[in-house]
């Protein structure tokens, strides 16, 4: 009985922290990504405001070799680079100037131009600080946050590609999902056969493919570009490269592999992007992110 | 309480250096700070229940600073926690190949609920064989990494002690350490 006594109050704590924990998951999947936006405040934020200097002055030794060791590396082969490069420019230019010529021919230049100005969107380069501590999740600490005009939500590149989502952000710093989560999904399209399907993560450094057997055609080597059907990320943004393609047999989905047009293992700028897809600004409006969850498709898996 | 602040402090610079740490060398071969500490709490902490809140609190930090699920972590570290415990009782831990083989295992096990928790909450893909391919060095490295790291532990938790009370303990080495 007095054994009993003594144990009562420490399993009452292990009840009311596992509730506790297990409430919390409930709740933050309730609200990822939608539902009351993730702007971490008080001590929350502060971890994270705390993290982000401490992440950058641990790495800047590290930086700093590595960066001197990159820079005479690329400098042995950096006259070949540049002679390869040359000529790569000069094709490119001749191909631009047709392309051009070809549109003006048919009268689409001008409403380009127009088109692109509605599109285009302030970029906030931002540096990347420290990685997710756990090696089962791939989220990013970058050093911009809400003074910066950061928000969750927004979707972050680099000069590659798609990099990922803002998920939640404090005053100076921003933690953002890649691509490679596993909880990670991107509508997207095949640029060659405009076939599309969801870009899935697997917390690896590939991705997955899903699309439907039945009038798709992707083929090994086609580039997979962001459709911005979700909502959430602009349209023809880079994702990945088809790596392989599954046999489907009887099946109605097929899945192939991908490899990310990002190198996530050597990335250190990033931009965020300062706009938010329609869906992402409907969600965190709050009141109606009840209504609109099942718009919720793209971002995080439903 | 100055224990406690500095356990908390150092628990919430681990993941601090293993996410700086992670943009050099793939996090797998990086050992888990924040585990090994709440392992150690489990092995030499007084308190049960002080540990668990303070178990409970090291893994609400991580939860901030990782991608995972709000509480994710939390659970696991109060699971590691509990295990900790009942291993330091029920089983004979003392010595480096038995403590090594113990977080071996903690850390397959943890890394497998974490998987399930993901799968079940958020809908991944759970655990796959790329996630089990990575598990294995990162088990490898937490084993080798725990005796340094539950000395660590008992070190600043004996001399923070000493610190709170204003008394110097004696310390009494026996032949076989418990840690």
């Amino acid at each position: 009985m007095a054994e009993f006594r003594n144990r009562t109050p420490v399993t009452a704590l292990v009840v009311g922290l596992v509730g506790f924990a297990v409430v919390a998951m409930v709740v933050d999947r309730r609200s990822a990504p939608g539902g009351p936006e993730r702007e971490l405040s008080g001590w929350t934020g502060a971890i994270l405001d705390i993290a982000a200097p401490v992440q950058k002055m641990i790495s800047f030794p590290f930086d700093l070799t590595q960066n001197a060791w990159r820079h005479y590396v690329s400098l042995l082969d950096a006259s070949d680079n540049n002679d390869g490069l040359r000529a790569r420019l000069a094709a490119l230019e001749e191909e631009n100037l047709q392309l051009r010529e070809a549109l003006i021919a048919s009268g689409r230049l001008a409403r380009i131009a127009e088109i692109r100005a509605d599109f285009e969107v302030p970029m906030l380069p931002s540096e990347l600080v420290g990685v997710d501590p756990s090696p089962w999740f791939r989220s990013v600490l970058v050093d911009r946050g809400r003074e910066h005009g950061v928000h969750s939500g927004m979707p972050v590149i680099s000069e590659h590609g798609l990099v990922g989502l803002v998920t939640a952000t404090s005053v100076r710093a921003s933690k953002t999902m890649l691509v490679l989560d596993r909880q990670s999904a991107v509508d997207g399209i095949i640029q060659r056969s405009r076939s599309r399907g969801i870009v899935r993560g697997r917390g690896t450094s590939e991705m997955d493919f899903e699309f439907v057997v039945r009038g798709s055609d992707v083929r090994i080597g086609d580039v997979v570009i962001s459709s911005g059907l979700g909502g959430v990320y602009p349209k023809g943004i880079r994702i990945a490269e088809v790596v392989s393609v599954s046999d489907p047999g009887s099946a109605l989905m097929q899945t192939a592999k991908l490899l990310p047009a990002v190198d996530f293992g050597r990335l250190e700028q990033v931009f965020v992007m300062l706009w938010r897809g329609p869906t992402m600004e409907l969600l965190y409006a709050g009141e109606q992110a009840g209504d609109l969850g099942v718009m919720a498709s793209e971002g995080a898996k439903p | 309480m100055k224990r406690v602040l500095a356990l908390l402090a150092l628990g919430g610079l681990a993941p601090m250096i293993q996410g700086a740490v992670g943009t050099f060398i793939p996090l797998y071969y990086c050992p888990d700070f924040g585990l090994l500490l709440v392992v150690g709490l489990g092995l030499c902490w007084r308190s049960t229940a002080g540990g668990l809140v303070l178990s409970a609190a090291l893994g609400l930090i991580a939860d901030l600073l990782s991608g995972s699920l709000f509480g994710q972590h939390m659970l696991l570290r109060i699971f590691a926690f509990g295990a900790a415990r009942a291993g330091s009782q029920q089983l004979n831990l003392r010595g480096v190949i038995p403590q090594a083989i113990f977080v071996c295992v903690l850390t397959v096990v943890t890394t497998l609920g974490s998987g399930m928790l993901t799968w079940f909450f958020a809908a991944g893909p759970g655990v796959n064989g790329e996630m089990l391919r990575e598990l294995i060095p990162h088990a490898l490295i937490n084993g080798a990494f725990a005796p340094w790291g539950f000395s660590l532990v008992e070190r600043i938790s004996s001399w923070l002690s000493e610190v709170d009370s204003g008394h110097q303990l004696l310390h009494i080495r026996p032949r076989n350490r418990l840690i």
